[in-house]
């Protein structure tokens, strides 16, 4: 019923809204169910095909963005939320898959850092003679400084804000562990367990996904402080197949960091 | 996320209790102007800011926008890095701010289509983002082959908390029929496929299975990406793109096809 009356509740925007302090995404409905339920006074919004939903959580003006999934649509849907809600933090949140052995079902990962792996160069090979991507070399996410002119590149990703890991890595998991880590992001669902070692071993990468690295990225060019949070949904050297309804453990973490959350 | 998406009751059940309008983007900063055009450096960007009159920049984060008129219409030109996360950042922001009635991406490809030679003029049929893959599950040992990936569509967001599922995105109809008309530099003008990604594939195997599978007709870095941010946000677009195009080379078919744009 309650998502009865948010849906009535849509208005359109016609100019940026009043700022908040939090922009929390996920990519899927499932991914904001816990945190929009959570919400103080929720009303609810769209730009363009992407729906919002606003009202507070633990004190703080949170901005809740259903972002849709990968590059694409996050990039999209990322820039649009920044230059209408002007937040001061932003979290990225969602599932992933496991990278690395250590890792299972409904385990948290606080992004160290978040980096997109999908940026790539082949060695020339001649027709017959295969493709071997572990002999890809990967080519980092850069942006311009414009105040220098020059395009950096950002080899290791960006790194996620020292205060909000320290809160991130003091609040409970009610599924399963916490971990800080590495969060890649690539359009990509990697089962081939040589080719997951090697993005293990290549990037430091603890989980895969589709969009933390690149919001990462969008927050960095603004100077807008951020975090991502993943949760383990699918962990392919344990053989557990995606479980979609493990976004549940992400989503009531999040609002336990929310709540946790001193003021900004 | 992560993998094939599921959908929830939740979006169902909105979705069949409302139709959502498409909302508006938000206040320009400025009156909106006829033509975006994207480009991946300064040195595609160049012959366009000679021409450009009663010019101004503006900045916003990493990205930098030009503002004039060429040809008698308004303008904005931004340049994308040439990859898909700037090239998007950049198309997002210039279409909130500047509101334009048309995208036009331009530059140099890479043939995926073997019967394409240097300068040919690729001109946007259809666009495909070919970076979304699902590899098959394999044991350590059993290597990585990407001639046995799958497709993953992109899943464009979809007003009332929905999704779409495509693996390609259109061009405008109006723009396709004057930009098939234009002069190559070197070669050919014909329509096809804008394939994009933020890969340097030169296995030739490789090159043989994307042309194959997404039936691409080159590889840039960012065309389909702007395509599928245009069709995101409802602003039609184009692609213009000059295969192992020379500097100035694009620069110039973009200035013929604003010169022919009503």
């Amino acid at each position: 019923m309650k998502f009865l009356i948010l849906s009535l509740l849509v208005v359109t925007v016609a100019r940026a809204a009043e700022p908040v302090e939090v922009l929390v995404q996920g990519a899927e409905n499932l991914e904001v169910r816990e945190i929009v339920a959570a919400l103080e006074q929720p009303v609810k919004s769209s730009i363009g095909p992407f729906t919002f939903w606003t009202g507070r959580i633990g004190g703080h003006r949170i901005a809740v963005q259903l972002t849709g999934q990968a590059l694409l649509n996050c990039t999209t849907s990322t820039i649009l939320g920044i230059e209408e809600f002007s937040p001061k933090l932003i979290v990225n949140q969602g599932t992933s898959g496991a990278q690395a052995p250590y890792l299972t079902l409904h385990d948290i990962i606080v992004g160290r850092r978040a980096l997109d792996y999908s940026g790539l160069i082949t060695p020339v090979r001649a027709a017959g003679q295969g493709t071997y991507p572990l002999r890809w070399t990967p080519v980092a996410q850069s942006l311009r400084d414009l105040v220098s002119g020059q395009l950096v590149v950002f080899p290791e990703g960006f790194s996620g804000d020292p205060a909000a890991m320290a809160v991130a890595l003091r609040t409970r998991n009610p599924m399963g562990r916490v971990f800080a880590g590495v969060i890649g992001s690539a359009h990509e669902v990697n089962l081939e367990l040589d080719r997951v070692r090697w993005s293990h071993a290549t990037f430091g990468m603890d989980v895969e996904e589709m969009e933390s690295g690149h919001v990462a990225a969008i927050a960095h060019a603004y100077g807008i402080r951020y975090i991502a949070f993943r949760v383990v949904s699918d962990a392919p050297y344990d053989g557990v197949p995606f479980y979609a309804l493990a976004a549940r453990a992400t989503g009531l973490f999040t609002v336990s960091f929310l709540q946790n959350l001193p003021p900004l | 996320m992560r993998g094939p998406s599921v959908p929830s009751l939740l979006g169902f059940f909105i979705a069949a209790l409302l139709v959502c309008p498409a909302a508006p983007l938000g206040a320009a900063s400025v009156a909106p102007v006829d033509v975006l055009l994207a480009a991946p450096s300064d040195t595609e960007l160049r012959p366009l800011l000679d021409k450009l009159k009663n010019g101004h920049s503006e900045e916003r984060a990493s990205w930098k926008f030009w503002l004039g008129t060429l040809a008698g219409k308004s303008v904005v030109l931004t340049r994308t890095e040439g990859d898909p996360l700037n090239a998007v950042a950049a198309t997002t922001l210039a279409i909130r701010r500047y509101a334009p009635k048309l995208v036009v991406t331009f530059g140099p490809s890479r043939a995926h289509d073997p019967a394409l030679r240097p300068g040919d003029l690729l001109v946007s049929g259809s666009f495909v983002a070919f970076d979304g893959m699902v590899s098959p599950v394999n044991a350590l040992g059993g290597g990585s082959d990407s001639l046995r990936w799958q497709k993953l569509p992109h899943l464009l967001a979809t007003s009332g908390e929905k999704e779409t599922a495509v693996f390609s995105f259109p061009v405008d109809g109006k723009a396709l029929a004057i930009a098939i008309k234009l002069p190559a530099p070197r070669g050919r003008t014909i329509p096809g496929v804008l394939g994009s990604a933020a890969q340097l594939n030169r296995e030739a195997d490789r090159v043989a299975w994307i042309h194959q599978e997404w039936g691409t007709s080159s590889e840039d870095g960012e065309s389909a990406h702007i395509a599928g941010c245009a069709q995101l946000l409802g602003v039609p677009v184009i692609g213009l793109r000059v295969i192992d195009g020379a500097e100035g080379e694009a620069g110039a078919v973009a200035l013929n096809f604003m010169e022919a744009w009503k």
